[in-house]
């Protein structure tokens, strides 16, 4: 491309800490970046907010950055006012925001539609540009796979998910290429329908990286509560790497008044996390992988995996400087936006759409399955076979 | 079983003695498992004992004896020395200020009753001393010389050199580094101790290795942009370590923009006081710490090699309060050092950065003047390999 490619930023709120505040003031401001200032090699020409409250902060950046305008719908984003479509890449921000929640607890952000109104500008101009969805795709399921299809048929380049596959890891290690791997877990924290996208990004950006690339998952079960401690006890998930993820943390919650890091007992764990949640699931060559969301005991992502014939244990943690306890800066978000910046320049995405596809119809079935009391899902939707990059995606320099 | 005894200032929560002694009673994460010392704490001397303190407590637990001497502690109430090593963490405590606001600490008098019992009983034993080795590079000197003398190892500093990095690098050996900038905060001294070792162990591993320091100056204030502006340090390596900070302050605080500090001129306005150590070294290098209190809240390091076009940049990964597992990392050096007898990297490394820290602050004391140091003519070669957690 010669010239610098104009961008459309559409966001359902912009707010401080918001994602919107985090992606898109590194377009606007720059970012550290391999011991520089980074400025993006492009214009963000346009941006359309759904929501403004009293604590937005679109206003205070349109006016510093004139060069970016404010537009009142999606479609004038894209078109700058006109009729066609006239920027070349756009980035979809549908996190964060007053939305309603459905029964099952998940919250109905609008990416979706967002995404439709986009597709709708690309119809009439009879061209497509690139897009990035923050997140999964969508709360329901046949909504993003419509979105997904969509991006195949029209040829653009999509690009979504979680700024957990690309942060900083300690160890700064990948899973290798091609290793077979026989069971993985991660140990994390959050919330169901939120933190669990982020927990099983972290665990498929690892296991696609297997023997035979991502093949799809077959079931999914939910464990919570006493059923969590039960399939803990029965070691329906291994106990070395459930261990092993505890020791990459750098959070772990003292277990006894006067001491600052000691290993909890398992009666300890009881006492401190009140609503252990796993989700369960087995791909289709067999690999078991188990996201576990331990609030209370860790406020991180940890990775753990038997790889290889010897099944050694290959464990790391996706580091996230998150702000404002850690840091003032939420830096996980510039190796993202690093990787968007490519797709925008290159017109390729730089790591699989499809393996947020997939970890969007995980949330979506483990939100069902606790919904349903913890049972067993069969997921043949979710036969999504893709192979991951050759190179590593994740923030190392 | 290796038998260890703990010579400390004080042992509350969350000071430096809890930290690393609790370790060796409780194990700590090391490469993704919970690693439990095959060692065991045999006794401990205390100096302090305010209210909160834990040290009957752990004894009682741990089935270990506090005794009011460290020669006792040393020979665990017999006649001859009778543990495997030391561990020595004179840090935290009250205790004076001299003129120059260093804490004075006691470290050399504990190290020194150390050597006594060593000498008399006619057997040495390995010894870790948190943090620089005093003060005093004098004092200093003459430890590091005790333990040469004696024969024993000898492993002191912070964990900042042996911490986790953003991203993970490390200047490879014989490096032609042609120039070095350390961004740290907080205190003097106990922080610019921490930052100072930082970046030494990042420029020790220069062509010719460490050959010592023969000037520095300490100044404060607006001269300390001068200089950058007149090139006495390099801004362009300043940008490179801010580059991996997460913690800038004011704007970023305010609604969370990233900052280019330099560029809009931010930088200024935020460090109210800024500090700049100006070190020179005998083969020629020039490096810089400056401690830019209001602007960030981390540690951050930048090199320019001959010939690359990028300077390389790090953060030292100060990882969260309580668990600290920085100083997990620690402990993993210490134990090698009391399993093999030999530090995993030299004494002289803190014996430098300890004279160093002296002599800048005796430069502020005396008016900021540039003041020769042919005594930190401290000689020394890095390890060869990665000593820092990357695994």
């Amino acid at each position: 491309m010669d010239k610098r490619p104009k961008i459309a930023a559409i966001a359902t709120i912009y707010h401080k800490y918001s994602h919107a505040q985090h992606i898109v003031d590194r377009f606007l401001e720059g970012y550290g970046w391999n011991s520089r200032h980074h400025y993006p090699p492009m214009d963000l020409v346009s941006l359309y907010v759904e929501q403004v409250r009293d604590n937005d902060l679109s206003k205070d950046r349109l006016e510093r950055f004139p060069t970016m305008k404010g537009y009142p719908t999606i479609a004038e984003a894209l078109t700058l006012g006109g009729e066609e479509l006239a920027v070349d890449g756009v980035v979809l921000i549908g996190e964060h925001g007053e939305y309603p929640s459905n029964e099952k607890g998940q919250r109905l952000y609008p990416r979706y539609e967002h995404f439709m109104q986009m597709v709708e500008v690309f119809e009439k101009s009879g061209r497509g540009v690139p897009i990035f969805n923050d997140k999964h795709l969508s709360w329901n399921w046949g909504w993003a796979r419509e979105m997904y299809d969509i991006s195949q048929s029209m040829d653009f380049a999509f690009m979504a998910g979680s700024s957990l596959p690309v942060t900083w890891r300690t160890p700064s290690i990948d899973m290798p290429l091609g290793t077979s791997v026989s069971e993985a877990v991660c140990v994390a924290y959050g919330g169901v329908d939120s933190y669990d996208f982020h927990a099983l990004e972290t665990l498929q950006c690892m296991v696609e990286r297997r023997k035979g690339g991502e093949c799809g998952v077959q079931w999914l079960q939910a464990y919570r509560g006493d059923e969590f401690w039960n399939a803990h006890h029965e070691k329906l998930w291994s106990r070395e790497l459930f261990e092993s993820a505890l020791c990459r943390s750098h959070t772990l919650t003292p277990s006894r008044p006067g001491f600052n890091n000691p290993f909890p007992t398992i009666d300890e764990m009881k006492e401190i996390v009140q609503d252990p949640i796993a989700y369960q699931y087995e791909h289709l060559d067999g690999l078991k992988s188990t996201m576990i969301l331990m609030n209370g005991l860790v406020q991180d992502f940890n990775f753990a995996a038997y790889i290889g014939s010897d099944n050694e244990v290959l464990s790391t943690q996706m580091y996230l400087p998150m702000p404002p306890a850690r840091t003032s800066l939420a830096n996980f978000f510039s190796p993202l936006v690093n990787n968007i910046e490519k797709m925008f320049l290159t017109g390729e995405p730089t790591y699989p759409v499809e393996r947020t596809l997939l970890t969007t119809g995980l949330v979506a079935v483990g939100v069902d399955s606790l919904h349903d009391g913890s049972t067993k899902q069969e997921t043949p939707h979710l036969d999504i076979t893709y192979q991951p990059a050759k190179e590593s995606t994740f923030w190392r320099t | 079983m290796k038998r260890i005894a703990v010579i400390t200032t004080i042992y509350r929560y969350l000071t430096h003695a809890q930290h690393f002694a609790d370790r060796f009673l409780v194990g700590y994460p090391k490469e993704g498992k919970w690693h439990r010392p095959d060692m065991k704490v045999v006794s401990l001397y205390v100096d302090q004992k305010p209210e909160g303190e834990q040290s009957e407590d752990r004894a009682r637990e741990f089935g270990f004896s506090v005794y009011p001497t460290i020669a006792e502690a040393l020979r665990c109430g017999g006649d001859k020395i009778d543990v495997d090593a030391v561990l020595l963490i004179g840090e935290h405590g009250q205790y004076l200020t001299n003129e120059m606001r260093q804490v004075l600490y006691p470290r050399y008098e504990f190290f020194k009753e150390c050597v006594k019992v060593f000498e008399e009983d006619g057997h040495a034993v390995p010894i870790f001393n948190d943090k620089h080795l005093s003060y005093s590079f004098e004092k200093a000197k003459e430890m590091v010389d005790d333990g040469h003398r004696l024969g024993f190892g000898l492993l002191a500093g912070s964990s900042l050199p042996v911490t986790w990095r953003l991203p993970d690098v490390e200047l490879p050996l014989e490096s032609d580094l042609e120039e070095a900038l350390m961004v740290g905060v907080g205190g003097s001294d106990p922080m610019d101790y921490h930052a100072l070792e930082a970046m030494q162990c990042m420029v020790e591993r220069r062509k010719g290795g460490e050959t010592g320091v023969t000037a520095v100056q300490l100044i404060d204030g607006d001269e300390v942009w001068d200089a950058g502006e007149n090139g006495r340090w390099s801004l362009e390596l300043l940008e490179a370590a801010l580059s991996r900070s997460d913690t800038p302050c004011g704007l970023t605080d305010e609604d969370g923009r990233t900052q280019n500090l330099i560029g809009t001129g931010e930088l200024q306005r935020l460090v109210d006081n800024p500090s700049a150590y100006f070190i020179e070294y005998k083969n020629g290098l020039k490096a810089t710490l400056l401690m830019l209190n209001g602007a960030v809240r981390d540690y951050c390091f930048a090199g320019k090699l001959k010939d690359e076009p990028t300077p390389i940049s790090t953060q030292f990964f100060l990882t969260p309060v309580p668990n600290v597992t920085y100083s997990a990392c620690l402990v993993s050096k210490i134990e090698e050092l009391f399993e093999s007898g030999v530090a995993p990297y030299p004494a002289e490394r803190t014996l430098l950065v300890s004279g160093t820290l002296e002599s800048c602050l005796t430069s502020r004391h005396q008016g900021n003047v540039r003041l020769e140091t042919p005594h930190l003519n401290v000689e020394y070669q890095a390890p060869a390999e990665p000593q820092h957690a990357h695994q």
